[in-house]
């Protein structure tokens, strides 16, 4: 993974004390309360209900090993001794207090980490594929590129006050898309054009939120080297177009709506054609030195399924579950992309005690070169594990609470911290992650329903990405009472959809009975090749909708 | 008199920031670039225009800008960052090689990237402390990107 030099280091140490200062002044009460608040969103640094809220940037999902158990170290002593990964692949914990937060940004810096732009109305932290760099069919490994992006975007003097916040997710792969690039301010999907160059699809203008929208296509094919002046004529464009006058009309989906991707593509080429070329033109140089970081391992030469796996997979039902569901094809003979989950039930999806993450540093130590990844679903994934250690990681993990083994399932839900920590949330969204996760427990039933993408968000934020669900469940609240509306037929895949609403919402005890009953009429119309999305979009929605809404006789 | 911060020192403030289309204009105003469009057959000599934010640079293109000795951008909010564009494109693309001073409600934290992008002066409101502000008058030591001081960035300089 990528190692900072000199210059990158300095940057993180100025960094420390910039925001030391700032802390200092905003508690003397020379910096007010207004003030303070853009400079320490731009640290991570958000006030919760109960208490401070910090985001950890895992930029691109990637961690060493002795990255996550400085984390690790860091709930222990300035928290509780746990923290919640979240959809952007970062880290957030929950209750450290102001004045020790620069302290923790100095410890994260000794390791190669910040918690810069985490949060704020600038560029945030730029995630990817899980799998990257390990799987086969990827054009080309998407992680130089994101680095690239990284190093550009922070501290981006230009775009530091931005109408609203700015994401961006890249993706390598045809097959599917684990980034939701089509959900983003801007997606990036890599590809080679006719004659082998690399280069980016860009979409723009997709998002969550109060309005959600799946991104257009501004431009077909923009060359590697012309990435950082695109995307500078992009965000200069929305710096100085996009709407200022309310915040939920600020992203840059509003802008590209209102205008016309046409008419915005127009702006964006205009302004590109000036500095399309100059000096932030990318040289081979600097991919060469980006790529250097993201070599393939000592893999050693391997088959596939050795003796010790088969006979397992042969002999134990609970392995063959865990290995079908959780571990996922390796580019390399004799290896298995391994995911940690974090969705045991009774454990708040997403998090992660301080000794699971002592525990995962231990295991990517020991089976996966001293690296991990943290996966948009919220899970922790060891990228390169050899197939003859399956079976011992299999039972360590167990061990460890990592192996509940409902990878992609109706359970395996995303979540966000809702109305137990966020100040944002209408509502609660881990007591219905719980519910949902004890109604449905038996693994037989789930592996029958197969793959169903099911995501909470506690408010209209949607950072549990209800919108991309095939199910989405989202806290409302209706005259000081929390309830949910459900909604069907998201996905964030090349298949991106936005969810419509099933009708009116519900009271929080009901969720699991009407997911119930959405499974029913799954079960009893879909054909034998289809996912519940498939018979979703076949059926539609009125028959999902009479069973939920059915009185009881 | 007032004060402002200009090239990382405070100086008396020798111009005059007209808000208005009344007030008189005399040589040392900064008056607003569309009031100068409108009016500057009859304006005469000033020391310089205000862009506020909404207006853009696109109307400067073909003005001669070297007539100006100071172009103001003003920040209605300083959470409103399109006065940091606005800078940027005045000094590259409109090649502007005289004074662009920050107006208005910005803050001293954000100094270090106005710097970048090419603000050289900083007029603070009345009640902002200009020796503290003076302290945080300055960028980080080093950037990835190149800007409106170095158009090289650090892949160029590693």
């Amino acid at each position: 993974m990528y190692q900072y030099d000199a210059i990158d280091q300095q940057l993180v140490n100025e960094r420390v004390a910039q925001f030391r200062d700032q802390t200092r002044r905003y508690l003397n009460q020379e910096l007010g309360e207004q003030e303070f608040l853009p400079l320490r969103l731009q640290n991570g640094l958000y006030i919760q209900r109960y208490a401070p809220m910090l985001r950890i940037a895992i930029p691109y999902g990637m961690l060493s090993s002795d990255q996550l158990r400085t984390l690790a170290g860091i709930t222990r002593r300035y928290d509780k001794g746990y923290g919640h990964f979240s959809t952007r692949q970062n880290l957030q914990l929950n209750w450290p207090k102001l004045e020790d937060v620069p302290d923790i940004l100095a410890e994260l810096a000794q390791v190669q980490m910040h918690a810069t732009q985490t949060s704020g109305n600038c560029i945030r932290n730029t995630t990817t594929d899980q799998y990257a760099g390990v799987i086969a069919d990827e054009v080309v490994d998407p992680r130089p590129y994101c680095e690239l992006i990284r190093q550009w975007s922070t501290f981006h003097p230009e775009f530091a006050f931005l109408p609203r916040k700015f994401k961006i997710a890249v993706n390598a792969t045809e097959s599917s898309d684990r980034a939701a690039v089509q959900v983003h301010d801007i997606g990036l999907q890599i590809k080679k054009n006719d004659a082998g160059e690399i280069g980016f699809k860009v979409i723009v203008g997709g998002g969550l939120g109060r309005t959600p929208m799946v991104g257009l296509t501004i431009n077909e094919f923009v060359p590697r080297e012309d990435l950082l002046t695109y995307l500078d004529a992009i965000i200069r464009v929305y710096n100085q177009k996009g709407r200022r006058d309310n915040k939920y009309k600020a992203r840059i989906k509003i802008l590209v709506k209102a205008m016309g991707i046409d008419e915005f593509r127009k702006l964006v080429d205009a302004e590109w054609s000036h500095i399309r070329g100059k000096e932030s033109t990318v040289p081979m140089s600097e991919f060469t030195r980006l790529q250097s970081f993201f070599t393939e391992p000592n893999y050693e030469a391997l088959t596939d399924n050795p003796e010790v796996l088969t006979a397992k997979l042969a002999d134990s039902a609970g392995f063959a579950r865990w290995f079908e569901r959780n571990t996922f094809a390796h580019k390399k003979p004799g290896y298995r992309i391994v995911t940690l989950s974090l969705k045991k039930p009774g454990q708040a999806p997403g998090d992660a005690t301080a000794e699971q993450m002592e525990k995962g540093a231990d295991f990517a130590d020991q089976y996966s070169f001293g690296e991990l990844r943290v996966s948009h679903e919220q899970n922790l994934v060891l990228a390169d594990v050899r197939q003859d250690q399956l079976v011992e990681l299999w039972e360590a993990a167990k061990e460890a609470g990592f192996a509940t083994p409902t990878l992609g399932l109706l359970t395996d839900m995303i979540c966000c911290p809702g109305g137990d920590f966020c100040a944002l949330a209408n509502a609660k969204s881990i007591p219905i992650a719980e519910q949902i996760q004890e109604t449905f427990s038996d693994l037989d039933y789930l592996y029958d329903l197969g793959d169903i993408d099911l995501n909470i968000s506690g408010c209209m934020n949607a950072c549990g990405h209800h919108h991309v669900g095939n199910i989405g469940i989202l806290g409302v609240d209706k005259k000081g009472e929390e309830f949910y509306q459900i909604s069907m037929g998201g996905s964030s895949g090349h298949d991106a959809s936005i969810g419509k609403i099933l009708g009116p919402s519900f009271a929080q005890e009901e969720i699991s009975s009407v997911i119930q009953k959405l499974m029913d009429v799954y079960v009893s119309n879909r054909t034998d090749e289809e996912r519940f999305i498939d018979t979703f979009r076949r059926i539609g929605m009125a028959p999902f909708k009479e069973a939920a809404y059915a009185k009881v006789n | 008199m007032l004060k402002l911060i200009k090239n990382g020192k405070i100086i008396d403030n020798e111009q005059i920031w007209i808000r208005d289309n009344d007030t008189a204009v005399s040589s040392n105003a900064i008056v607003p670039l569309a009031r100068w469009l409108a009016e500057r057959e009859v304006i005469g000599k000033v020391a310089g225009i205000w862009i506020d934010a909404g207006e853009g640079v696109e109307q400067l293109e073909g003005v001669d800008l070297a007539q100006f000795s100071v172009i103001g951008i003003n920040f209605p909010a300083f959470t409103d960052g399109r006065g940091f564009s606005y800078a940027r494109l005045l000094r590259e693309r409109l090649n502007y090689q005289g004074e662009i001073r920050a107006l208005g409600d910005f803050i001293p934290d954000q100094q270090g990237y106005l710097l970048r992008v090419g603000f050289n002066a900083f007029q603070f409101n009345d009640d902002v402390d200009l020796e503290k502000a003076l302290l945080l008058n300055k960028s980080f030591s080093v950037g990835y990107q190149g800007d409106a001081i170095d158009p090289k960035p650090m892949f160029l300089r590693r």
